[in-house]
């Protein structure tokens, strides 16, 4: 039996109807089309799937939809602002971070939660922020240099 | 197309009392769901199909933490990353703190519950050996029941427990430490996160006094035997020592013997055996640093 939620994602509320066996990854993919978020694993390993959920990173194929009733989602799409690209897109871009770009949602994503907890985090905990996020392409290097370099020019 | 779930019916009671009356009704195919990081994976790989799921999240009283008394009580669902996060927690558990930040990934520890650590009965799970080194206890509640069991007698093997079929875990009792105490917990693992333990073990010490001899002492060893076990001939060349590098390094030769390990794709019996050793000396080292430092009266 289906039930209604009401969630609010990058800012704009939804009521939708959903199935309880729906993970939010599916829901966020298939019902509102914010294709950003990635399907990798569908076990919590790799974190391609990470969205913010009331500003908290978390794999979005471990959540039932119906468990996000209430809350804030912030997607891929929800990190660009009215100025343009994130600060952490912009150096995401500049330092070479993408290879791929599977990861790089959810790799935005969490270095996005530690930024706005920590702005001037450093690299050691910059590497365990992303440690729930496997990079097949770039050995890590670049992802943690563009986030350096987004927290220390950050305003 | 991303592979679904099997199909269930969702229940998401708003009290304790409510959700007991829940899990006593439906009987059966029915599986509490917390933080959801075990029980999804397991939906998922199809190894467990419930046909009704209840949803514990928003039962307020399972979500709270109080450390105000001689006891501190930690409900079932706080996350693991609002334990790692807890200043309470840093000050006076650290064996507890560091399990909590061995745990998966910060993804899942935004996610996965203390309760949910426990209930699943995993022998390399990060949270039942500092718990267990406490002294700790869970209280389960059923409609019928409400018991309090200590932790060393809830685990009966792996993935096994002492919960009959309708009790909901609700929250972990560990008194709080004596003066002059102190912890800690290391995870060996080939990764720094995502990792499951080749082997754990925490350790909680009780001197007489600063630099005195020690009073107490618990070392709980994971993932080297079919539930976390306390390495009791070890704990018992400690008690009433002056602790001091060589009488550490004895009781982690007693720890390795004592354990169990078996040999898997992780790693052997002997490696296991061999690292109980060097991880049960190492975290006595560092509890008994922390019980010298200790403030409190």
């Amino acid at each position: 039996m289906k039930k209604t939620i009401h969630i609010n994602v990058n800012h704009k509320p939804f009521e939708l109807s959903v199935e309880p066996n729906q993970t939010l990854l599916e829901v966020i993919r298939e019902k509102l089309g914010l294709t950003g978020t990635k399907a990798g694993c569908l076990v919590g390993d790799c974190g391609a799937c990470t969205v913010l959920v009331d500003g908290k990173p978390v794999n979005s194929c471990l959540m039932l939809a119906v468990q996000a009733d209430g809350k804030q989602v912030t997607t891929i799409e929800g990190v660009e602002t009215p100025q343009g690209l994130h600060p952490l897109q912009t150096a995401f871009v500049d330092k070479g971070a993408i290879q791929c770009g599977y990861c790089t949602p959810g790799m935005i994503l969490s270095a996005k939660s530690l930024l706005d907890r920590n702005p001037k985090a450093d690299e050691a905990e910059i590497r365990k922020a992303i440690s729930g996020n496997l990079c097949r392409c770039t050995g890590y290097q670049k992802i943690v240099e563009a986030i350096l370099f987004a927290s220390r020019y950050s305003p | 197309m991303i592979m679904l779930l099997p199909r269930f019916q969702y229940h998401e009671p708003a009290s304790l009392a409510e959700a007991c009356r829940i899990m006593a009704d439906l009987g059966g195919s029915v599986r509490p769901i917390a933080g959801g990081t075990d029980l999804i994976v397991n939906m998922r790989r199809k190894t467990v199909a419930p046909d009704h799921v209840v949803s514990l999240g928003r039962i307020k009283e399972l979500c709270a933490m109080d450390l105000s008394g001689r006891t501190f009580t930690i409900g079932a669902c706080c996350t693991v990353a609002s334990l790692a996060e807890s200043s309470d927690i840093a000050s006076e558990f650290h064996a507890l703190r560091e399990g909590a930040l061995s745990l998966g990934s910060p993804l899942v520890r935004n996610l996965a519950t203390v309760g949910g650590n426990l209930v699943t009965a995993r022998p390399a799970a990060d949270l039942p050996p500092p718990l267990v080194a406490y002294g700790g206890s869970v209280t389960l509640q059923s409609s019928q029941e409400q018991r309090l069991v200590p932790l060393e007698q809830f685990f009966l093997g792996p993935g096994q427990t002492v919960m009959k079929p309708a009790e909901i875990l609700t929250r972990i009792v560990v008194e709080t430490p004596p003066a002059f105490s102190g912890s800690s917990y290391i995870k060996l693992g080939t990764r720094r996160a995502l990792e499951i333990s080749i082997v754990s073990v925490g350790s909680f010490l009780t001197l007489e006094r600063p630099e005195g001899r020690i009073q107490s002492a618990r070392i709980v060893l994971g993932a080297v035997a079919p539930v976390p076990m306390r390495a009791r001939d070890a704990e018992k060349t400690l008690i009433g020592e002056i602790p001091s590098r060589s009488l550490f390094v004895k009781a982690g030769e007693t720890a390795a013997g004592e354990s169990k390990p078996i040999d898997d794709h992780r790693g052997t019996a002997e490696y296991r055996r061999a690292m109980v050793s060097v991880l049960t000396q190492k975290t006595l080292q560092a509890a008994l640093e922390r019980a010298n430092s200790s403030q409190r009266e």
